[in-house]
């Protein structure tokens, strides 16, 4: 009987609309999680895809010797695709010409990502880079330009003890990363050629990178077991390790996704439960009603659990079909290659179930306990409402129903735990105010001389009712201005890091006699280079006179403060550069001052006024640390450890670097004027300053613009599913007030308000209610946002001052709007259908 | 208090009693009330508004506790029994109508009709309902929903609805009190026809006296006491022909 009932029920109220509201926000729940579930393991699959072939693989271990072959055996175990290579230092020689170079050694299958790009046949002529179809072959090296520019492009090479033809001219190596500092040009070889060359010998600094890709759940077993054997000098290496210049855009995107997603979820599920309690209310004379005809408890129980199952199924199929459409809509704005990758639709259609029946069933647990306890004496005294659990149990009930859906989702306590705990601050916050608005609203009289008046005395009589509401509404108005600040601050972020015409080429190894023609060159072709950068390199040797030792040598057992393995890339400047953050102290005023990078410093654990020792050119150099910089290395641009002044690092011998930017059409204001083409510049640029290596930094620009879009797509898609979000909440909480506004409107009327007063003052209420929940939620969400901003994604923090105009007006329109229009049925009623309807 | 029982009594009530609690105190709305409906007969509770009315109603529907007193319906005791045992009383024995009718607003007239059929666990409760509806003359708006029909037309269905599973006793509060005197005499007619048709005891609570005077006892409500109308025959005696013991709940 019970289901017979029940779905007669169901299918009535579906028909007639009642159920709109809460399966449209149980749609909505499960429409976001399913959807962005998959929306966003394919652009994951596809940020990461780009992201990887950075590292020109999904994992790389960095290893100073050969690995344990258990681990590869292991990769083979999982299904790991896996390749060696092998990287060094050696001398190359081309008749009486020599060069040292980067010795890139790699196994067949390299690389597992991304592609090598070659020079075209008479490349430099014909300007397109071709993507390499294999590798050398044996015997064949494929080299950098910049060697066939220092070596006049031979024909052979000579290796060790053994001879390479030169046969590519290899444009870019996908893991090639950016160092602008490499002062020697790389060339690839197969690693089985190692060996004849006889270059490795024992104690031959070699690095040995093990490359692996496959399936993320195998790789990330394979983390789970690999990473714990690895001792100190080798290095896990994925694209969020650091190095990779979007690794930082890529852990932003995911936390600002991810934040998003259960900011929306929690969004929804405000709404389910608003929508909840206003289901189970309607419910509540058919519960008295089935108990005054007898019905037991155990049938009513049923009768409304199947009842509400239905209408969860039908909200859940509806959401997951929504789910469906929107990564279907996606899918057509993405790249082929990204639309063509099919992520399992089990995880999206298992979260976006288990999201429905949660929160569907959590959130109305409470609402429906006291409809049940509904007495039947309800049918004679239509006051009575039955039992009043304690509130604490519906936010117990309603928070652990977030919180679960959170994990859920999120796989992680830490940020579910926070999120629930900002949404609960956030109520008790707003339910303040709310508590001041019932003490203010006390004793106050039905005034109807004018509409505003009579406004406000209904938003004080209804001073209770409103601050729930307005909780509801200021809620989603945090949120969704908190989304809308957050997305634009991490767009613009990127923006920065990569605007428009950010350089494309790097000139280095530029000798001092060089640097006046190169300049005289550029003006002559109308390029703007960008800051000039001397580069010395150097040894830190002391702290504060102590002598540093070595990784090696700490690891051998040798006591002593380790300093840095490597020399670095030492350059002086007057001024602060652009993309750098100072922390403490003050920029190089005095010549034996130093200013050092935030990260390094704190590795090295030196502070102000430290003395540091470096060894240049046989000579020793001390300087004082004056100021601390924050560095963003995910930027294009040169970045450096350490900044001296010009006057300190007089005495040495450097070179300098530069940047540019040159698109495809070549310099826009060239002297010819007709446009030199871009590779011709290029190849006039080689050709009169051969010992001025460039470094093409474009296809990684472009590589970088591309995750830049899709994430930021993705950033829009959460924006608007948050903002449907919002509108439900407001919906649903302009819905709940409705009952006790259609009694108050029928003796209004009845009393002879007019049409106009009671529309007007309507209005304003709403509007006057929308106005508050506008200002609560621009307070709360600078607050929200400063919180963010600084401990989660590192962003400047900023008062948003158009915001607290724009919101408390848009929050008064829109809700104003909203409220009207809801009411406008009621409004064009006479009183007698009022006074019948709101019996 | 007696625990025995008048066999032909629907419902018998001995120092009924009940209170609440309000903020200013206890506050007694019924006080010392003894009642005895023989089954078939037809009560009117007539009072001015507050006299505790539809009250009473409540207790002897076993839709509410009294504070002191008993009741017995159909020959048993309310007091011993529990919530689900007072339910289970009323599905087997009990009716209602109100006077806002009281209808599930998003099923059809033939739905609502079905509903305590349903509950009731009878088999062919369509096809009662739909000769029901046919009864009150609403053959032709089976599929209709409430708010489709007029006040005279929602009220026939929930006629329909009391008489759908034949109750010993009918309890109509103010059935007539939300329509027209048009609708509200065709109402009553249809109410006292199927009652006298179905043999059922019917309490009836209103403030209409020409309504009241359609029963075969008037009884006024005033000030918590009840008191049987002048002119009317006089009040049984609940002590007079107490034959059978009560049965025990």
């Amino acid at each position: 009987m019970e289901l017979s009932l029940a779905w007669r029920l169901f299918k009535r109220e579906l028909q007639q609309g009642q159920l709109l509201l809460i399966i449209l926000a149980i749609t909505l729940a499960v429409l976001s999680v399913s959807g962005l579930a998959r929306v966003s393991e394919r652009l994951q699959v596809a940020i990461n895809g780009q992201a990887t072939q950075f590292i020109a693989a999904d994992r790389i271990i960095d290893s100073p010797v050969q690995i344990d072959s258990t681990i590869l055996a292991k990769a083979d175990e999982l299904g790991l695709k896996h390749v060696t290579n092998m990287q060094f230092n050696s001398m190359v020689y081309a008749g009486d010409q020599f060069q040292l170079v980067t010795v890139r050694a790699v196994e067949q299958g390299y690389p597992l990502k991304g592609h090598i790009e070659l020079k075209g046949d008479n490349a430099i002529d014909k300007g397109t880079d071709i993507k390499a179809d294999g590798l050398p072959k044996a015997n064949e090296i494929w080299f950098e330009s910049r060697l066939g520019g220092l070596l006049g492009y031979p024909k052979m090479l000579e290796l060790g003890n053994s001879e390479f033809n030169l046969s590519q001219e290899i444009s870019r190596l996908p893991d090639a990363g950016f160092n602008p500092f490499a002062s020697s040009p790389v060339v690839l070889m197969r690693i089985e050629d190692v060996a004849k060359t006889g270059v490795i010998q024992p104690g031959s600094r070699v690095t040995y990178l093990y490359q692996f890709a496959g399936e993320e759940a195998a790789l990330t077993a394979f983390e789970n077991s690999v990473k714990p054997l690895l001792n100190n000098s080798q290095r896990w290496v994925d694209v969020q390790s650091g190095d990779s210049p979007i690794a930082g855009a890529v852990k932003r995107a995911e936390r600002f996704l991810l934040l998003a997603s259960l900011l929306g979820i929690a969004l929804a599920c405000a709404a389910i439960g608003i929508a909840a309690q206003r289901y189970c209310q309607r419910h509540y004379d058919v519960v008295a009603m089935l108990k005054t005809f007898g019905a037991s408890s155990s049938q009513i129980r049923c009768l409304f659990g199947i009842h509400l199952l239905l209408v969860t199924l039908f909200g859940i199929g509806l959401g997951l079909m929504g789910g469906a459409l929107l990564d279907l809509g996606i899918n057509q704005l993405l790249p082929p290659e990204i639309a063509a990758y099919s992520p399992p639709l089990t995880r999206p259609i298992l979260l976006g179930i288990s999201t429905g029946l949660i929160s569907a069933f959590m959130f109305s647990a409470y609402p429906l306990m006291r409809l049940l306890a509904i007495p039947p004496l309800r049918v004679l005294q239509r006051q009575l409402e039955g039992l009043q659990l304690g509130m604490w149990l519906h936010l117990l009930l309603s928070l652990g129903a977030m919180a679960l859906l959170g994990y859920l989702y999120s796989q992680s306590w830490a940020l579910t735990l926070t999120v629930v705990a900002a949404v609960l601050l956030l109520g008790v916050l707003l339910s303040l105010l709310g508590f001041v608005m019932i003490r203010l609203g006390h004793s106050v009289g039905m005034k109807t001389t004018n509409p505003l008046q009579l406004a406000l005395a209904g938003l004080r009589r209804r001073a209770r009712q409103n601050a729930v509401q307005l909780v509801g509404f200021s809620a989603a108005l945090v949120l969704l201005l908190t989304i809308l600040a957050l997305r634009q601050d991490l767009l613009n972020e990127w923006q920065k890091q990569l605007p428009e015409n950010a350089p494309n080429y790097f000139l280095v190894n530029i000798a001092p006699d060089d640097a006046k023609p190169l300049n005289d060159f550029m003006a002559q072709k109308g390029i703007a280079a960008t800051d000039i950068y001397p580069v010395i390199r150097g040894r830190l040797t002391q702290i504060n006179g102590e002598t540093l030792i070595s990784n090696e040598q700490a690891e051998a057992g040798e006591k002593g403060r380790v300093g840095i393995s490597r020399e670095l890339n030492l350059t002086w400047r007057n001024t602060l550069p652009a993309n750098n953050e100072l922390l403490e102290g003050q920029f190089n005023q005095a010549a034996d001052e130093v200013s050092v990078e935030s990260g390094v410093a704190e590795r090295l654990g030196v502070k102000l006024g430290d003395k540091l020792t470096y060894v240049i050119d046989n000579q020793e150099l001390t300087v004082k640390i004056a100021s601390i910089r924050a560095v963003h290395w995910e930027t294009l641009q040169p970045n450096f450890f350490m900044i001296f002044t010009q006057e300190a690092l007089a005495p040495f011998a450097y070179t300098s670097m530069a940047s540019f930017y040159l698109d495809e059409k070549g310099p826009n204001n060239t002297v010819s004027g007709e446009g030199a083409p871009k590779n011709t510049l290029i190849l006039e640029l080689i050709q009169q300053f051969p010992t001025v290596s460039i470094i093409d930094v474009g296809a990684m620009v472009g590589q970088l613009r591309q995750i830049i879009e899709q994430v930021s797509l993705s950033l829009t898609l959460v924006l608007v599913l948050v903002l449907l979000a919002s509108a439900l909440v407001l919906i649903a909480q302009t819905e709940a007030g409705m009952a006790t506004r259609q009694r108050e409107l029928a003796v209004l009327r009845t009393f002879g308000a007019s049409g106009w007063l009671l529309r007007s003052a309507t209005g304003f209420e709403f509007a006057l209610l929308g106005g508050i929940a506008g200002v609560l939620a621009v307070i709360v969400a600078e607050f929200a946002l400063y919180l963010l901003k600084t401990q989660v994604f590192e962003l400047n923090v900023y008062m948003h001052w158009p915001w607290w105009a724009i919101a408390p007006v848009s929050g008064a329109l829109l809700v104003a709007l909203l409220g009207v229009w809801r009411c406008r049925q009621l409004l064009n009623q006479s009183c007698g259908e009022l006074l019948k309807a709101g019996n | 208090m007696s625990n025995v029982v008048s066999k032909n009594s629907a419902i018998n009530v001995v120092n009924l009693e009940k209170s609440v609690t309000t903020q200013e105190g206890s506050l007694t709305i019924l006080k010392g009330i003894n009642l005895d409906v023989k089954q078939g007969e037809s009560v009117a509770i007539l009072g001015p508004s507050g006299s505790g009315k539809s009250t009473l109603l409540g207790l002897l529907a076993a839709l509410d506790t009294p504070t002191a007193g008993e009741i017995w319906l159909d020959g048993e005791a309310l007091s011993p029994l529990n919530e689900e045992q007072k339910a289970a009383l009323r599905k087997q024995k009990v009716s209602f109508i109100f006077q806002s009718f009281m209808l599930v607003d998003t099923l059809t007239a033939l739905e609502n009709v079905m509903l305590p059929a349903e509950l009731a666990g009878v088999n062919n409760a369509k096809e009662k309902a739909e000769a029901m509806l046919g009864r009150v003359g609403l053959s032709h708006r089976l599929t209709h929903l409430p708010k489709q029909l007029s006040g005279g037309e929602q009220q026939r269905v929930a006629i329909a609805r009391a008489f759908i599973c034949e109750p010993k006793v009918l309890f109509a509060d103010e059935p007539t009190g939300n329509l027209d005197s048009v609708n509200g005499h065709k109402i009553a007619d249809m109410l006292f026809e199927l009652n006298q048709e179905s043999h059922t005891t019917l309490i009836l609570v209103t403030h209409d006296l020409q309504l009241a005077k359609r029963c075969q006892r008037q009884l006024v409500m005033d000030n918590g006491h009840l008191q049987e109308e002048l002119g009317a025959p006089q009040p049984h005696n609940v002590n007079d022909n107490l034959e059978l013991s009560a049965k025990e709940a």
